[in-house]
């Protein structure tokens, strides 16, 4: 939970979240597996969660972030992950409640850890700049340091014996000398109620058929996507990590027999060319023979192998 | 679609003379609304965009079965398409427009009001050879005639008969003003042109 931002490879499988039976939302709370998923699995998910202090702005989101439900599916489907219905196993463990005490107590503890460390490093500093100075003011801090640790321990016995409710400073302030903790909201619940079992039949997160199979078409195919309704397509679609590169399609997934407007084409394609992207649409030929999917086979010669599905890219023709 | 008529019958459209042009539609192995449709287009293409050396295909150079409906093809004045690979490719070679010549292009024609489906996609994509026959077989010598009269540079980088990113075609649409606007649409997945 401290150590975010870095991508260490989580306990597989790993747990989704669907809100509640009636939602086919899914969401993933972790950061540390969130990274990992980008890294490793070419799923972004989309970041939801406003910034506490700047509620209003809509650019920077944070946690939770929701999966598409055909990544959620992707996952589950590849065997990383499995999906928990987030309303009912709360309901179920915070009802036990047994742990929530614990929880308190190692909360207090850590957040006090980080105080220290702060209150350390800033001395540290002080001592960096004072140093060579002034030598006999260099040997009071360092006194003053040892009593401050003193303190500190003493508020961490404090901390087991009181109740938990009581009010904390926000952040230690400077005209006090003890070391308060600092606050730590966990964004997971895993450290309360612990990892969420894994039911008999984990059940499939449900997509539209024919978009999916162009979904993990172009996964297989180490392509990214995120939703594409900004281009009035299903998948903005990737090439990389959309923080390196530009999109190169807006893809569209189509039942094979599925009528299409040919309006819906030349619009699509002349908005794709307009932002240097190609209009995709891809469906599932259920007379092809699917192969085995090589990745060598995959190359960039022969990127349709592998699958039974084929796609069409279109471009203004510029005449 | 019946097979009374031997399919193996396209038509070499002179670009100079419209009269020819008809002569495409003697063959009826296609409703008489496609092949309109399809001299409609070449008609287009002749008049307003330049084109030459237009043909109406009517079956399939791979098959030699009939086509899901005729398709034209010609040579654009200028290149329609340059693969980004190509066109990198190309500036660092240091070759201008002129130094490569043009190629030779599929165009499906269709109208607005029909409804498509990437079955129909794929039967015509099925149907078609990556680089349409300047000609028929038959023609064949009298064209290489003609070629060495009016020299037509083939691309210096491009294999005969092979195109970069695949099977292409130009899908034209026939609006109810007999506006005809021009899509590429590629068979499989190849990147966007950076332009």
């Amino acid at each position: 939970m401290t150590e975010q931002g870095t991508s260490a490879i989580p306990e597989l499988p790993i747990p989704i979240f669907r809100v509640s039976p009636q939602v086919e939302r899914y969401m993933l709370y972790d950061v540390n597996i969130i990274s990992w998923l980008r890294k490793h699995h070419n799923i972004l998910g989309v970041l939801i969660g406003t910034i506490p202090q700047v509620p209003q702005q809509n650019v920077f989101l944070g946690l939770p972030l929701e999966l598409l439900p055909e990544e959620a599916r992707l996952l589950v489907a590849d065997g990383i992950a499995y999906v928990v219905d987030d309303l009912s196993w709360h309901r179920k463990s915070i009802a036990r409640g047994e742990h929530s005490e614990r929880m308190q107590q190692d909360l207090r503890r850590e957040g006090l850890q980080l105080a220290q460390d702060f209150e350390r490093r800033k001395q540290d500093k002080m001592l960096e700049h004072v140093e060579g100075a002034k030598g006999k003011r260099k040997n009071r801090i360092k006194q003053e340091e040892e009593q401050g640790s003193i303190q500190a321990q003493e508020t961490l016995f404090q901390g087991v014996s009181n109740p938990v409710g009581q009010s904390l400073p926000l952040a230690p302030t400077q005209t006090e000398p003890e070391t308060q903790p600092w606050i730590i909201v966990p964004t997971t619940a895993e450290s309360l109620l612990g990892r969420p079992a894994k039911g008999p039949a984990s059940q499939m997160p449900l997509v539209r058929p024919a978009s999916y199979a162009l979904f993990e078409h172009l996964h297989r195919r180490s392509y990214f996507m995120i939703p594409g309704l900004r281009f009035g397509c299903q998948y903005s679609v990737y090439p990389g990590d959309p923080l390196r590169f530009h999109s190169h399609f807006l893809a569209s997934g189509l039942d094979w027999d599925e009528d299409m407007d040919l309006l819906d084409l030349i619009g699509g394609g002349r908005l794709s060319t307009g932002v240097k992207k190609g209009w995709m649409i891809g469906g599932v030929d259920p007379t092809r023979e699917v192969g085995d999917l090589d990745s060598e086979a995959i190359g960039a010669k022969n990127r349709e192998a592998g699958s039974a599905l084929r796609t069409f890219c279109i471009e203004w023709g510029g005449m | 679609m019946p097979l009374s008529q031997p399919s193996h019958s396209p038509t070499q459209a002179d670009p100079t003379s419209t009269a020819k042009v008809a002569e495409g539609c003697g063959t009826a192995t296609h409703p008489a609304y496609l092949q309109a449709l399809a001299r409609e287009v070449q008609h287009n293409l002749l008049h307003q965009h330049n084109w030459t050396s237009l043909r109406i295909h009517t079956s399939s150079p791979l098959s030699h079965e009939p086509l899901p409906r005729p398709l034209v093809s010609g040579l654009p004045p200028h290149r329609i398409y340059v693969h980004p690979d190509e066109q990198i490719e190309e500036l660092k070679q240091g070759l201008k427009e002129e130094d490569v010549g043009v190629e030779r292009e599929w165009v499906l024609p269709t109208r607005l009001k029909e409804k498509w489906s990437l079955r129909r996609f794929g039967e015509v994509f099925d149907g078609i050879s990556e680089e349409p026959a300047a000609s028929t077989p038959d023609e064949t010598q009298e064209e290489e005639e003609e070629e060495a009269a009016m020299p037509v540079q083939t691309h210096v980088n491009v294999k005969h008969g092979k195109r970069r990113g695949g099977k292409r075609l130009l899908l034209a649409t026939v609006g109810d003003d007999s506006t005809v606007v021009y899509y590429i649409v590629h068979d499989g997945i190849v990147k966007p042109r950076q332009n």
